[in-house]
């Protein structure tokens, strides 16, 4: 039975077997590369080439430039900037104790914060985006950085809280234990001795949260205006409005992509540690 | 110990529960911009979008397909090369960094990026079509070609995520069931089927969970390549609400849309969570 159903490469010889692996892994990384290498060719083709991009040998960094020259793009690029990384920064805080008393404290309360979590995690975001262009407004704070920097740390606190307790219930409490019996407080216990270990962990958070930001798009889109672009606002209403400029078009996008690649070479292991669950 | 939630409880309250609470009165009410009273009428806009064809037999079916395709896809990719990456060869860190690509890019990006490639004059998919021989398409034009399309985008982003999680599952089993299994002569596949598969279910399932609920409420990629277009054929139930509210400007009726939406999948949630504990204790 079992050689009846030997898949095909089973039977090959060893040789043969590992040139098939080994075209199947450059055939999976093609696929998966090609996207964004066809918007870097894109980017640097001319006006003119860019409808046979597959043809001609014109390049030009033209196209950058013309991206650099316009005045609301730098401003959306800033203003990304800036929110993202203000929105880690506080994110961070907020959801390192959350978690931390997610994983520590057992009893009703714990279990009810785990629940509310939970539920306001499935909460789509679209149910309360709505509304909350109207609550920005009334405050005063709609197309400003605060009114869409509050709302982005209150999407984190969920995912996060929950991330963050799986980083702590990986961390031994043995040794805070030690720390409460010698006299330190429980606060002193978690910033003394649980907050350190879990650096690591919360690096890869960092670089986590901001891409997040980086590229998130609904709540831009809802709760910016005029004042305040961000750049996936800007690069989505380019689509209709510059529709035809695919090389400007690719321009902006891959200049959108080079901080968040950066940031992830730099922080692959982390990021590929805190992507487990 | 209250001390450690209360910030986040206060943002929580004032960014979530506020709002939602506020959307909520607004969808029993009529609230557009000619009618600054705001009447309360109950009922209505419920009625009205659980009886709009385009809510129903569009826009939700729309949801519930995207949701099922794009998890299936994602994840038999994902294990497929997990599997794969888990055996261990020359050039695997470069295969890995390689299929982080997709996961730094912003939706939005993605979306523009196969937008450009699908175009229907000058994509290069088309040309690619044309060279084989094959007519090109006009891919956004049609319903069940643009949904396509919209399905592969969403794939290419979360296969990664799947394949990185998996593989970090697939590390952390133990090893002697496999030897086992290798001194025995186990074909692979039986291996995969009999081994592998049942010891990888709890992070199967976790990751299906994760990605479902994400997958229901998708906004971005929808609006920036159809827009939910041709003629409101791929609109999800996010796109629906965000019509209503912002383009149509009927607040009311969008929260309506917003909140029925919201109470879906709050139930597949839960349904969802209760057979990720079950599976996990089991």
């Amino acid at each position: 039975m079992g050689m009846v159903l030997q898949p095909m490469f089973v039977r090959m010889a060893p040789g043969a077997r590992q040139a098939f692996f080994a075209f199947a892994l450059i055939g999976v990384c093609l696929l998966f590369a090609f996207p964004v290498l066809w918007l870097i060719l894109t980017s640097f083709r001319p006006e003119s080439g860019v409808y046979y991009v597959h043809r001609g040998t014109e390049f030009t960094f033209g196209n950058f430039a013309a991206v650099l020259r316009n005045e609301r793009i730098i401003e959306a690029f800033v203003n990304s900037a800036v929110i993202a990384t203000l929105a880690t920064v506080f994110s961070l805080m907020v959801t390192v104790s959350s978690g931390y008393m997610l994983s520590r404290f057992r009893g009703p309360f714990a279990r009810t914060w785990f629940g509310t979590i939970y539920v306001f995690r499935c909460v789509p975001y679209i149910s309360w985006v709505l509304p909350l262009y109207f609550v920005t407004q009334s405050w005063g704070i709609y197309d400003t950085y605060i009114g869409l920097l509050l709302p982005h740390i209150a999407v984190h606190i969920c995912f996060f809280s929950w991330l963050m307790k799986g980083f702590f219930d990986g961390i031994d409490p043995s040794m805070e234990y030690a720390a409460l019996i010698d006299g330190c407080t429980r606060w002193g216990a978690f910033l003394r001795v649980a907050l350190p270990s879990a650096i690591p962990a919360i690096s890869a958070l960092a670089v986590l949260c901001w891409l997040f930001t980086w590229n998130e798009f609904l709540f831009a889109l809802i709760l910016t205006g005029e004042r305040t672009p961000v750049i996936t606002v800007v690069m989505a209403q380019f689509v209709s409005e510059m529709g035809l400029q695919w090389n400007l078009m690719s321009a902006t996008a891959v200049m959108a992509l080079v901080p968040a690649f950066a940031l992830t070479l730099f922080g692959q292991k982390y990021i590929v540690r805190g992507l487990k669950i | 110990m209250l001390l450690l939630i209360a910030p986040a409880a206060l943002l929580l309250v004032l960014f979530q529960v506020v709002p939602i609470v506020i959307g909520a009165n607004a969808s029993f009410r009529d609230w557009t911009l000619n009618n600054p009273k705001k009447t309360w009428v109950g009922f209505e806009h419920y009625i009205s979008v659980i009886t709009d064809p385009a809510f129903v037999q569009v826009a939700l079916p729309n949801t519930f397909l995207f949701m099922f395709a794009s998890v299936t896809g994602a994840l038999v990719i994902g294990l497929a090369l997990a599997v794969l990456l888990n055996r261990g060869f020359h050039g695997q860190k470069l295969v890995q960094t390689v299929l982080l690509l997709p996961l730094m890019v912003a939706p939005v990006i993605a979306a523009i990026m196969v937008r450009w490639m699908f175009n229907d004059q000058f994509g290069i998919v088309n040309v690619i079509l044309e060279a084989i021989g094959l007519e090109g398409q006009p891919w956004m034009a049609q319903r069940w070609s643009a949904f396509g399309v919209i399905v592969l985008t969403d794939v290419w982003l979360w296969t990664p995520w799947f394949t990185l999680l998996l593989l970090a599952g697939l590390q952390s089993l133990p090893k002697e069931p496999f030897e086992a299994a290798a001194i025995d002569g186990t074909t692979p596949l039986r291996v995969f089927r009999y081994l592998t598969l049942p010891m990888l279910r709890p992070v199967i399932v976790v990751c299906v969970v994760i990605r479902s609920i994400d997958a229901f409420r998708t906004f971005d990629i929808v609006w920036t390549l159809t827009g939910g277009g041709p003629a409101r054929s791929t609109e999800l139930f996010s796109l629906y609400a965000y019509v209503d509210a912002f383009l149509k400007l009927d607040f009311g009726r969008g929260s309506a849309a917003a909140i029925i939406g919201g109470l879906i999948i709050l139930v597949v949630g839960v349904v969802l969570y209760r057979l990720v504990d079950r599976v996990v204790r089991a």
